[in-house]
């Protein structure tokens, strides 16, 4: 890891990195500064610098609503893909389970779907079962998009834990659940923490779904953030924006705090 | 010092395990007698490391039962058969320590604290690694490692102690060292232990009886002098160690002793009755003949000398063209080459007592 590349290879490497930074920060480093502009619209370069966009958005009722739904609804579907993911992985890799690569392609056929039209035909799944309550859309909406990334991490990791260790444990009178709790999970605990990291991320930045089944009293932020910009072009809009920012940041952070995400992402 | 496990003898009958149709292990019938230590040996792919995990248990016998002190365990889960294992990647929880690893088999029994810190510093202590209980396994080398799991195997004083190819990944003088450690322990123990190996020298260093295993089957099953001295056919003789083997006609008895005419001249006596079949295939290993320039025994012409260090190896053919290798002991490490040289027709001698007839199979 800290070895450095060298040689025509190593500079192309890092010129492709430098690049794919700038492309990816450098927007959202725009979108923070402008969110500090006094000029009344969205514009770069900012001018001057007030906190007063802030103010106002931390102020605002729909905006501190929308905030609590994202948040809610990332962490439920996180805890709910971990609960339903965790025996799922498991049972996929360690078990003899008739149809195991059916019944994983299935899992993860989220991944390749067109989200957009999942969402419409959600929608209209749900009214067929006469349920309008849009936190439950939302909900198993948002579970459904966010379980492929916690199989897939912790499937990963799985596969990499050496089968040896667990059959040690056994021979040692461990049971099988003690064998996954004592041996297994602490192996796969960096995939675990990507699995959900990925899966908050997924959740509180997911837009085609929110799309068709959020409604006016239960509205995600990314909803919200596009509904305010149909209104008014203002700094308010890049405020937001970086509140989101801030958010996906503190959950990396917390990750890097909890379990280190050099390990998380080495899966 | 770890308490020694009241040992318990071995048993199965009829073992077999079937993968799709491959019969990797075919009706395998052993005893194993309390604290016994037998090697399975035999080549690549003959079943041995899955006649072993259908002891521990990690593997479920299609046929078959195992018994241990006269108990059927068949379908005992693995955690239940109080079983030590070593593995040949030693297996060590790599986010425990040394001493956390020692201790999980003890904190598995529900074994309190108090009493776990004493026996896993014997243990470690057993092994000599007290001084290094507090280190995580990536921080060993591989015999330390190898070590460490040899103490989470035995302090949990287990009836048995299963071990596949140990020390397969240590390089040869720690093997050798190793191999002496491992019996040591084993011994002083008392406990019942089958190991692993496709290392022919392993398995007669280690172990009281030697197991040879061939497709599935047990070939033949002996101490580790029956099984060097007096193999029952061509597959054991040419796997453990080297032989010659010389094919001839019985012509009559003398003195008791069968009369073999060979093929390539000349007259041998086998030193047991033989059945009263026709041709026999003697095995004759190459250190038991002695070779000289006059005309007595079986004729041959030197191919090719090799200086060994403790020996020199004689590489020559009968006349009918069979090859023919003869072990010299070298003295003070000189070589007996300057006795004879390449080319040279010589004669080829060795006691009735080296003959060993063998079934050609
Ligand atoms: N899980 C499995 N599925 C299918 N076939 C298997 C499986 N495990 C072993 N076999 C087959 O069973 C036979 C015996 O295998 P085993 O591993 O017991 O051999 P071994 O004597 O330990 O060989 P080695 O010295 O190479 O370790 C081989 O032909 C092997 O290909
Ligand atoms: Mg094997």
């Amino acid at each position: 890891m800290a070895s450095r590349l060298s040689g025509g290879g190593g500079l192309v490497t890092y010129l492709l990195a430098a690049a794919v930074l700038v492309f990816v920060l450098a927007p959202l480093a725009v979108v923070v500064a402008v969110s500090f502009s006094t000029a009344p619209l969205a514009i770069f370069p900012p001018v001057g610098f007030t906190t007063s966009w802030y103010e106002e958005v931390l102020a605002n009722d729909e905006f501190q609503s929308a905030f609590i739904v994202s948040v809610t609804l990332a962490v439920c579907s996180t805890i709910t893909s971990f609960v339903l993911g965790m025996p799922a992985a498991y049972a996929l890799n360690r078990w003899n389970v008739p149809g195991s690569r059916a019944i994983e392609a299935m899992l993860l056929s989220p991944f390749i779907m067109p989200i957009l039209i999942t969402g419409l035909a959600l929608l209209q799944f749900m009214a067929m079962l006469k349920l309008r309550d849009a936190a439950l859309g939302l909900f198993i909406g948002h579970v459904l998009v966010t379980l492929p990334y916690l199989v897939r991490t912790v499937t990963a990791s799985l596969k990499q834990v050496d089968r040896s260790l667990e059959e040690a444990a056994l021979t040692l009178g461990a049971p099988p659940w003690k064998v996954f709790t004592k041996v297994t999970v602490p192996q796969i605990v960096p995939g675990i923490a990507a699995g959900c990291l990925f899966c908050f991320m997924v959740s509180f930045d997911e837009f085609p779904l929110s799309f068709w089944l959020s409604n006016a009293e239960t509205m995600p932020l990314p909803i919200f953030l596009q509904n305010s910009m149909t209104k008014v072009f203002d700094p308010s809009i890049a405020a937001i924006s970086s509140l989101m920012i801030l958010t996906a940041a503190a959950a990396v952070i917390g990750l890097e705090k909890l379990v280190g995400l050099r390990r998380a992402m080495s899966v | 010092m770890v308490a020694t496990a009241q040992a318990s003898d071995l048993a199965f009958s009829g073992l077999t395990k079937l993968f799709g149709t491959t019969r990797a292990v075919d009706g395998v019938t052993l005893r194993i007698a309390a604290g016994e230590m037998v090697a399975l040996l035999g080549p690549s792919g003959c079943g041995k490391t899955t006649t072993l995990r259908m002891i521990a248990g990690l593997i479920e016998p299609t046929e078959g039962d195992v018994l241990i002190g006269g108990m059927r365990i068949t379908r005992t889960p693995v955690h239940r058969r109080n079983i030590g294992m070593l593995f040949q990647n030693y297996a060590l929880f790599p986010h425990l320590s040394v001493a956390e690893n020692v201790a999980f088999g003890l904190q598995m029994r529900g074994m309190r604290k108090a009493l776990i810190k004493p026996k896993v510093a014997q243990a470690l202590s057993l092994v000599q690694l007290g001084a290094l209980a507090d280190r995580l396994p990536s921080a060993l080398s591989g015999g330390q490692q190898q070590r460490v799991a040899l103490a989470r195997a035995i302090v949990i004083e287990p009836t048995l102690l299963l071990l596949d190819e140990p020390l397969g990944a240590l390089d040869r003088n720690l093997r050798d060292s190793m191999q002496v450690e491992i019996r040591q322990i084993q011994q002083r123990l008392g406990i019942t232990a089958v190991m692993v190996t496709h290392d022919q020298e392993e398995a007669l260093t280690m172990a009281d009886r030697v197991v040879i295993m061939r497709d599935g089957k047990l070939e033949q099953v002996g101490t580790p002098e029956e099984i060097y001295s007096r193999p029952t056919s061509r597959f054991v003789a040419s796997f453990i160690g080297t032989c010659n083997f010389l094919r001839g006609d019985v012509i009559g008895q003398e003195a008791g002793r069968p009369q073999v005419r060979l093929a390539a001249g000349g007259q041998i006596a086998l030193p047991s009755p033989a059945n009263d079949q026709k041709e026999v295939l003697v095995s004759v290993r190459p250190e038991a003949i002695s070779l000289s320039a006059e005309e007595r025994g079986t004729p041959a012409t030197i191919l090719q000398i090799v200086y060994r260090g403790q020996a020199t190896h004689v590489h020559m053919a009968l006349d009918d063209g069979t090859p023919f290798l003869a072990f010299l002991p070298n003295r003070d490490g000189k070589p007996v080459r300057s006795a004879f040289s390449t080319g040279d027709r010589i004669w080829a001698s060795w006691s009735p007592d080296s003959n060993w007839a063998v079934s050609e199979a």
